[in-house]
């Protein structure tokens, strides 16, 4: 550790990081565009100027991103040359800035307004007309860009490069004429385009998916763990209106996903925001399924498993390892086999951040006593069975409504579920909150803990997994005891 | 216990007609006084354009709708009336409200919407009249919203007389 005076202040700062990290790291706020703390600083952007005195030289101006910490350095990053001269870049990278803030999606959450903001006079001093270029530059499936709102930072072209490898993003052409591009105008390939999106400090990459659907502080956000693999990366949930699950952004995780997240995560809004939601229970009658009062469906459930011995019980992927617990004393209960559907690992996995395989919690159910089962065995099990208790969110998608379809009338299914596709196959269903509603862990495929969070509440009369097996359980025992 | 004296009263007082005359008076005298009250429904309330009544979208003469649904009056109103959801267009102002509803129930007429309003999209009409038959029915989405700009055009000069005077020169 190199000891630094910064502000007035000794502090002690690491010297194989920039000094910008040493401000950050010591609640000294320094605007900064370029850097991040990620990717390689280049010092493109200029706005963490700073006033170091070094030695016996008189004090001056230099980028923090792109100096190296220093025994005895003297830094202060409010004085007043600091601040004008960064008042004076920041003048430059709007002189040809847009001005369409309503317009932009970027807005709230935009560096480039929160520092003009700060630092930036409301006037601009130039009547010469703004750059025009390409609006809504179609790079790909999942990002546009805007070549006007561009600030020419490079992050996104540092991210292609040092991160995924690939350098797909190039800044083409020279000094006014710069512009970031695709070579050739290909479009963007791979897992992990939407962080450019996150990464870009200005509006100019935006997401195609999120593309003008909301604005961004009327998002409720709640820091959650992605559920699409196991690997179990750190994310934000952002629900609109309490409703719409309209985002899921990476969440800082030193020891799991670090700033990323792969765009198979980011865009898996579709199962949450499902329109065929089980509210409550669901009994199948003999023309139509029924709708009932899930403390009713309960009830029914612990009088039906109690004239069966040791039905087959099937566990989701995405049971928390609560969850997990409460089923396991169930299964203890009911005499079965605790066992968990585990799909087959899809072509996704890489050595970035996707694993592959599509159980995020394979290692927290594994460790407490689940036995893994694929869809085909799990199938086998239930044809071979006279009940079957199947419990958790997907869990119907995941061993596949045109299987359980085929198995024979007489299997009598039972289903905690968090949408209606088993309703017509199962004799009871009860909807379960899905991850986005619910509270628990999930241990990733390296053993970290990862908490998932409710950025929502689940619809009307859905009850948490967890109290519906307990109450489940009490309703057995009891019942035993009587008999 | 308290006893209260009662005042005698005088001839004149005790007679009553100078009190009827006297009242009489007054009637006689409003009888021809010009009136100020109205027939209200028959006769509407007068209105200009310092009026601030409901609040209503401009819609430009090539009907396009001024708004780009950017969410400052939905953040700035203090009644929590407006609800808006955005989508593409294909128009060079590439966004547009695809749902804008404003709850009149909720609506307080303070005009916050309209002084935050960076694109001069929603301006408080001169409309004051609100009835209805069902709570629903007062939740107004976009299309009962929509005003040509030629209907607020009073109210956008006079705003714009009225911002003129507290803003410095700007190029941008």
């Amino acid at each position: 550790m190199t000891k630094i005076i910064l502000n007035g202040r000794e502090v002690e700062a690491d010297p194989k990081k920039p000094l910008i990290a040493a401000c950050h790291a010591n609640d000294a706020e320094v605007p900064h565009y370029c850097y991040h703390a990620g990717l390689t600083p280049v010092g493109s952007c200029r706005m963490c100027q700073v006033e170091v005195k070094q030695g016996e030289m008189p004090p001056r101006v230099v980028a923090a991103c792109r100096t190296p910490v220093a025994e005895g350095m003297i830094v202060d990053t409010e004085s007043p040359k600091a601040h004008e001269t960064r008042r004076e870049c920041l003048e430059f990278l709007l002189k040809n800035h847009p001005l369409d803030c309503p317009i932009c999606d970027k807005a709230g959450e935009c560096m480039l307004q929160d520092f003009t903001f700060d630092e930036g006079q409301a006037a601009a001093r130039t009547d010469e007309p703004r750059r025009k270029l390409e609006k809504r530059k179609d790079l790909g499936d999942v990002i546009v860009l805007d070549q006007e709102r561009c600030i020419l930072c490079s992050r996104c072209v540092r991210f292609f490069d040092e991160v995924t490898g690939k350098m797909q993003l190039v800044i083409a052409d020279r000094g006014a004429h710069s512009v970031v591009e695709t070579f050739a105008d290909r479009p963007l390939t791979g897992n992990y385009q939407g962080n450019v999106a996150d990464l870009c400090p200005v509006g100019a990459l935006t997401l195609k998916p999120f593309r003008f659907k909301a604005r961004v502080w009327n998002l409720f956000k709640k820091a959650s763990t992605c559920g699409e693999c196991s690997r179990g990366c750190s994310i934000t949930t952002e629900v609109l209106r309490g409703d719409e699950v309209k985002r899921f952004r990476p969440r800082y995780n030193a020891d799991v996903n670090t700033w990323w997240m792969c765009d198979t995560g980011r865009f898996a809004f579709e199962h949450p925001n499902r329109a065929d939601r089980l509210a409550g229970g669901q009994r199948r009658g003999y023309a139509d399924s029924e709708l009932i009062s899930t403390e009713e469906a309960l009830d029914q459930l612990a009088d039906a498993l109690g004239e069966h011995r040791a039905p087959v019980v099937i566990a989701s992927p995405f049971l928390t390892v609560e969850e997990g617990a409460e089923l396991l004393e169930l299964c203890k209960q009911l005499g079965s086999e605790a066992r968990f559907l585990s799909p087959a690992p899809n072509e996704l996995g890489d050595e970035i951040l996707h694993t592959g395989d599509p159980c995020p919690n394979r290692r927290g159910l594994t460790e407490l006593g689940f036995a893994p089962v694929e869809a085909a065995e799990a199938l086998e099990l239930l044809a071979a069975s006279k009940a079957a208790l199947l419990v958790g969110e997907r869990i119907g998608e995941l061993v596949g409504t045109e299987g359980l379809a085929g198995l024979p009338t007489s299997l009598q299914l039972y289903v905690f579920d968090t949408n209606a596709c088993l309703a017509p196959a199962a004799q009871l269903s009860i909807g379960v909150p899905d991850h986005t509603e619910r509270l628990g862990t999930w241990v990733n495929v390296d053993g970290h803990r990862g908490k998932i969070s409710a950025a929502r509440s689940a619809p009307a009369g859905v009850r948490p997994l967890t109290s519906s097996l307990q109450t489940l359980r009490a309703s057995i025992a009891g019942a035993e005891v009587t008999a | 216990m308290v006893v209260v004296e009662r005042k005698e009263l005088s001839f004149l007082e005790r007679i009553y007609f100078p009190a009827i005359l006297k009242g009489l008076k007054i009637t006689m005298s409003k009888m021809f006084a010009p009136r100020f009250t109205r027939q209200y429904p028959e006769e509407p309330l007068p209105t200009n354009e310092v009026t601030r009544g409901q609040p209503r979208l401009a819609v430009n003469p090539d009907d396009t709708i001024r708004c780009v649904s950017c969410g400052l009056c939905e953040a700035a109103c203090p009644a929590y009336a407006i609800t808006i959801d955005g989508h593409e267009t294909e128009r060079f102002i590439e966004r547009e409200p695809e749902r804008f509803d404003i709850d009149m129930l909720r609506c307080i007429l303070c005009g916050f919407c309209e002084e935050a309003c960076p694109k001069d999209a929603i301006y408080m009409s001169n409309e004051l009249e609100l009835a209805d038959f069902s709570r629903a029915a007062l939740v107004y989405d976009i299309e009962k919203l929509k005003r040509p700009v030629s209907a607020l055009q009073d109210r956008i000069d006079y705003v714009k007389k009225i911002n003129d005077r507290w803003q410095t020169s700007s190029s941008t």
